[in-house]
């Protein structure tokens, strides 16, 4: 009963301290609203709101090339009052969103899957941190406070994943698919998710029976799943729009073409701009291609860790999306918890934590100089944006390293260290 | 020479305290000395003109002759109302504020075949109102498309709060005459503001549409500001040399190509000397340059408006204010030839001054350091904080003493505070025992604690800025007070554990101190490419929160002794005591200094208390409390 009282306090006090920031500075969801490091042209509120004054008004919400967001989430907003003369009933709605992932994140993480799976046990088991703890990381992490108070969508895709992964470990198999497939759904790339996904599911369920299922059987299902999820919520949005290609290629085809190269914490807007026009085509593929090319690497790799796999993938996508903000960085930030026993091997988290935040100051200060003191320029944010992306990369790399050396270490007893024979 | 650097490796007293110790001291030292460096001639520059199209200088000024009569008719009448005004009781610091003289204005401007429009605004601060009327006209550029404009400003009070007759009846003839020339290809708007302090404020908030709800919006408009000259000529007599201000709100600077043409214009065109930074008697000596450019940085790390310039540099449009100083012969015409001239240069633009440095110091009307010289310094200083916490850091983790064997792993309750003894012959192993040896780092209490102190600070934010100017002084003082009892109860507090289960042990003082550093370090470099000045003195101020640390090893009465000295010194060092010492230094009285700052948060937008609150107030007071708890 303890454990629950702890974590009752831990959610309301995530829910006053939010709501506390609202009322006491009214104006700060605006101001983070209009910030590119957390609102970017597919996560935007202020896009969305367009979009949404649009649809209630019976015009496509994707005329004028404003709004490039699911059209799902039109009639979902609509449904709440006007969040320029009500913003409080939107959000607490956003902040409720916050607590159900942060409710998700802790079924993970009592599910004990990141210390113990079907193939792979780790060393130090007995260092982790309980659900409520890694809840309270993800609900007073700073990146994931500003997410929520700017109302940015990534949070939904976000909870498309936490479900996805928290049904997977509980064994809801097609849950967890469905949830993949509404979280693909909103941003697209959640699809890439879906190789460690499957994996996951398929360890939980062989697992938890004698024989282990056909494989291929299995991943077909499961494909056939989320395939049927998206497309069951593609008919909806055609439903919504009246026109499918108008909204594909404004959604997805904007996701995969990347057009808008307004700035953001990511790799790829610099890159575009400088760029000829007559090799956009060829490096969009390379970018996209590197991507997609981490999912096979870090599952084949990592094949005895799927929700390691999920996480660290995660990681990459907070790094060489096309789009990314603080919110794809707070989602991986939100899973690190879950691998406390790996940050005794990890060596660099605090020069990692220190890029970090080095450039989440240094990023908003280069990016005032650049656009309203007109004493800096485009490079200066660029090159904080490189050193964000670099924090995330130590940290990711040595979360994979630490995850290596783990499975290392259980190969090979005998070339542990006197300390680690200690444990 | 290796086994004495194998030695080194093998030392972890020498490699986790000492070596951080020396670091940052080094930092600290060469920051200093690097500042001190930049006045010779090696590290410093000659000024340039770097935008080509302003060709300073280049073109005949024509004002004189004729239009002196023309100034000398607009001073009789406008000289005729302020009597009035005067013999009518209205006192001499609001005379420029009678209707009557802001309609004699409009009219002169009116006939002079200007557009004319009045602004009224009125703001708020520590319990005072200060209102007032803009009076402003353009004139449409003849060879222009109305999107670009240069601002002429004169203000009836100037910076330092003279009634500018002089320089209000100069900017009314220049607009007469400006308009007789048909070769502007810019919009040229004249603003004659009530004071120096808040009127163009208004004005250039309003022209940008971010003005709060008590000043009015602007009727009339033309296109993007390009460049700002103040005018000031607040005395009779005739003037020697002229002196530029060209410091802005939070430091920010306008481009030195303005301030170079305007130098060169004065001292090459009309051989009127120039000077900068009230250094009337300049020898171009080292101490010379030097106290100009700790003048300037004293301007610019305080960050508040030197003159009604200093509002349109928010707005990326640079901005000058020239004040005549001294006894001479050049008399208001030289001023308004200056004037033209500048002007000229502006209108070549083909755009926006962006050609030369925004960042830098100067030390004379022609010598300047750019940020590449002299940023190092600032970064130095805030280096430290950083070197240290990375040391504190990896003290906590590799050194907890390594007498008992890897306390890490097993838990926490196996860690002795005892063990932080220096073990010299013991080598710590190989890197890999090394690397899996690193101590469980307890991190929820630090955390909490430095996160906690640093929203605190928004406590005495809140205050000093919303507080009636009267009880301000008086809290100052409160301040004083609460600065030496709050560090001890906190650190009274922290010694007896808070009430938890488990005793404060002395890595979790480290860690409080390394991301107490941690945060000091991030803020102040990344405050140093905003405002280099603020940065290099606060840095300086808090430099020896970097040597501050728990005492543990004497007895406790010598402890108790050093700590209380430490202590005592330190809260010399504190924020509130700070200005309280230069309020006396300066003999300006602490009321002035704080409903000026209050009024710079409300209506400059400073955000210089912003910086003293919540970086260096929250690590001072972390200092003490780490000081205090040695007491204990």
């Amino acid at each position: 009963m303890s454990v629950d009282r702890r974590k009752i306090a831990v959610f309301s006090a995530a829910f006053v301290l939010r709501l506390v920031l609202i009322c006491l500075f009214p104006s700060l969801p605006d101001l983070l609203t209009g910030r590119v490091e957390v609102s970017t042209p597919v996560n935007s509120f202020k896009r969305l709101q367009e979009g949404l004054f649009l649809y209630t008004r019976n015009v496509s919400p994707y005329d004028g090339g404003v709004f490039h967001q699911a059209p799902l989430l039109l009639p979902l907003f609509a449904l709440l009052p006007e969040a320029q003369f009500h913003p409080l009933p939107t959000a607490i709605f956003y902040i409720f969103v916050d607590l159900v992932n942060a409710q998700a994140l802790a079924t993970i993480s009592e599910s004990g899957q990141s210390v113990k799976s079907r193939l792979h046990s780790a060393i130090r088991k007995h260092i982790r941190w309980d659900g409520v703890s890694v809840a309270a990381w993800f609900l007073f992490n700073p990146f994931t406070i500003a997410t929520c108070l700017a109302r940015s969508t990534s949070v939904f895709t976000a909870s498309g994943i936490l479900f996805a992964v928290s049904n997977a470990v509980s064994g809801n198999t097609v849950n967890s698919m469905l949830a993949l497939g509404f979280a693909s759904y909103l941003s697209l790339y959640p699809a890439l998710l879906f190789v460690p996904l499957v994996l996951l599911c398929f360890d939980q369920r062989a697992q938890g029976q004698s024989q282990v299922p056909n494989v291929a059987l299995f991943v077909i299902q499961h494909g056939a799943m989320l395939v049927g999820s998206v497309s069951a919520l593609l008919g909806l949005s055609y439903l919504i729009t009246g026109n499918f290609w108008e909204f594909m290629s404004a959604t997805y085809g904007f996701h995969l073409l990347v057009p808008d190269l307004t700035p953001n914490s990511g790799l790829w807007w610099y890159f575009f701009i400088e760029m000829f026009d007559s090799f956009r085509e060829f490096f969009l593929g390379v970018f996209w291609l590197h991507l997609a090319s981490y999912v096979g690497g870090l599952t084949t790799r990592l094949r005895r860790q799927p929700l390691f796999v999920i996480t660290s993938l995660l990681g990459v996508f907070a790094i060489f999306k096309p789009y990314p903000s603080i919110s794809d960085a707070s989602l991986f930030l939100a899973l690190l918890p879950l691998y406390r026993h790996l940050f005794p091997l990890m060596r660099y988290t605090f020069f990692a934590i220190s890029a970090i935040l080095y450039s989440s100051l240094l990023g908003p200060a280069f990016y005032h100089l650049w656009i309203y003191a007109g004493s800096g320029n485009a490079n200066f944010f660029y090159a904080i944006t490189l050193v964000w992306s670099l924090g995330l990369s130590i940290l990711l790399a040595d979360a994979v390293f630490a995850a290596i050396r783990d499975e290392w270490e259980q190969e090979h007893p005998e070339s542990q260290g006197q300390e680690v024979k200690q444990v | 020479m290796l086994a004495k650097i194998r030695d080194l490796r093998n030392n972890p007293h020498l490699l986790f305290v000492r070596l951080p110790n020396l670091l940052s001291l080094t930092c600290i030292v060469v920051g200093v000395v690097w500042l001190l460096l930049l006045p010779l001639n090696e590290y410093s520059r000659q000024t340039y003109i770097s935008e080509n199209a302003l060709l300073p200088g280049q073109v005949h000024a024509y004002f004189s002759g004729s239009e002196q009569n023309v100034f000398r008719g607009y001073k009789k009448e406008l000289e005729g109302l302020l009597n009035e005004g005067r013999d009518q009781g209205v006192p001499p610091a609001e005379a420029g504020q009678t209707p009557a003289v802001s309609s004699k204005i409009q009219s002169i401007l009116q006939a002079a075949g200007l557009k004319v429009a009045t602004q009224k605004y009125e703001y708020t601060s520590a319990g005072i109102t200060h209102e007032g009327e803009n009076v402003y006209a353009i004139i449409h550029a003849p060879r222009g498309d109305a999107t670009e404009a240069i601002v002429l400003v004169a203000a009836w009070k100037t910076a330092n709060n003279e009634l500018n007759l002089n320089g209000v009846t100069l900017a009314l003839t220049l607009a007469r005459y400006f308009k007789r020339w048909s070769l502007w290809s810019k919009d040229i708007i004249f603003v004659i503001t009530p004071d120096s302090k808040s009127g163009t404020q208004a004005w250039i908030d309003a022209y940008h549409d971010m003005h709060p709800a008590s000043v009015q919006p602007l009727p009339l408009k033309s296109g993007a500001l390009q460049g700002a000259l103040v005018i000031e000529y607040p005395f009779d007599h005739r003037f020697q040399s002229l002196h530029v201000v060209y410091d802005g709100v939070n430091g920010q600077l306008p481009n030195l190509d303005l301030f170079n043409t305007a130098v060169a214009i004065a001292n090459n065109q009309m051989g009127i000397g120039s000077n900068l930074q009230e250094m009337w008697e300049h020898d171009d000596s080292y101490q010379a340059r030097l106290q100009t450019i700790l003048r300037g940085m004293a301007k610019q790390g305080l960050g508040y408006a030197t003159g009604a310039h200093s509002s349109f540099m928010p707005y990326h449009i640079d901005a000058i204010t020239l004040q005549p100083k001294g006894e001479g012969w050049e008399d208001e015409m030289a001023l308004g030839r200056t004037i033209e001239s500048i002007c000229r240069s502006l209108n070549n633009l083909l755009e926006h001054l962006h050609q030369s440095f925004f960042f830098y110091l100067l030390m004379q009307s022609n010598r300047f350091v750019s940020i590449g010289t002299y940023l190092p310094s600032a970064m130095l200083l805030a280096g430290n904080f950083t070197i240290m916490a990375i040391a504190l850091w990896m003290r906590t983790g590799y050194y907890t003493g390594t007498s008992s064997t890897a306390p890490a792993i097993a838990g926490d309750k196996k860690e002795k505070p005892s063990s932080k003894k220096v073990t010299s012959g013991k080598p710590v192993a190989d890197v890999k025992l090394k690397e899996s040896g690193v101590a469980e780092r307890q991190l929820a209490l630090p955390l909490t604690l430095v996160v906690g102190l640093h929203l605190l600070g928004l406590i005495p934010l809140w205050l000093f800025n919303t507080l009636p100017h009267q009880y301000l002084p008086t809290s100052a003082y409160a301040f004083v007070i609460v600065d030496i009892v709050l560090p001890l109860v906190l650190a009274a507090l922290l010694s007896h554990g808070l009430g938890l289960s488990a005793p404060i042990i002395p890595q979790q003082y480290h860690l409080i101190k390394s991301f107490s550093l941690l945060l000091l370090g991030l803020s102040l470099s990344t405050l140093a490419t905003l405002n280099f000045s603020l940065s290099f003195m606060v840095g300086l101020l808090c430099a020896p929160l970097s040597f501050i640390e728990r005492l543990q090893s004497p007895s406790k009465p010598v402890r108790s002794t050093i700590s209380g000295i430490g202590f005592l010194c330190l809260n010399l060092l504190s924020p509130p005591s700070a200005l309280l010492g230069v309020c006396w230094y300066t003999g300006v009285s602490v009321e002035t200094v704080l409903t000026q700052a209050a009024f710079g948060w409300d209506v400059w937008g400073v955000w210089t208390q912003v910086v003293v609150w919540c970086v260096w107030w929250p690590a001072w007071l972390i200092g003490c409390v780490l000081l205090g708890a040695s007491m204990f």
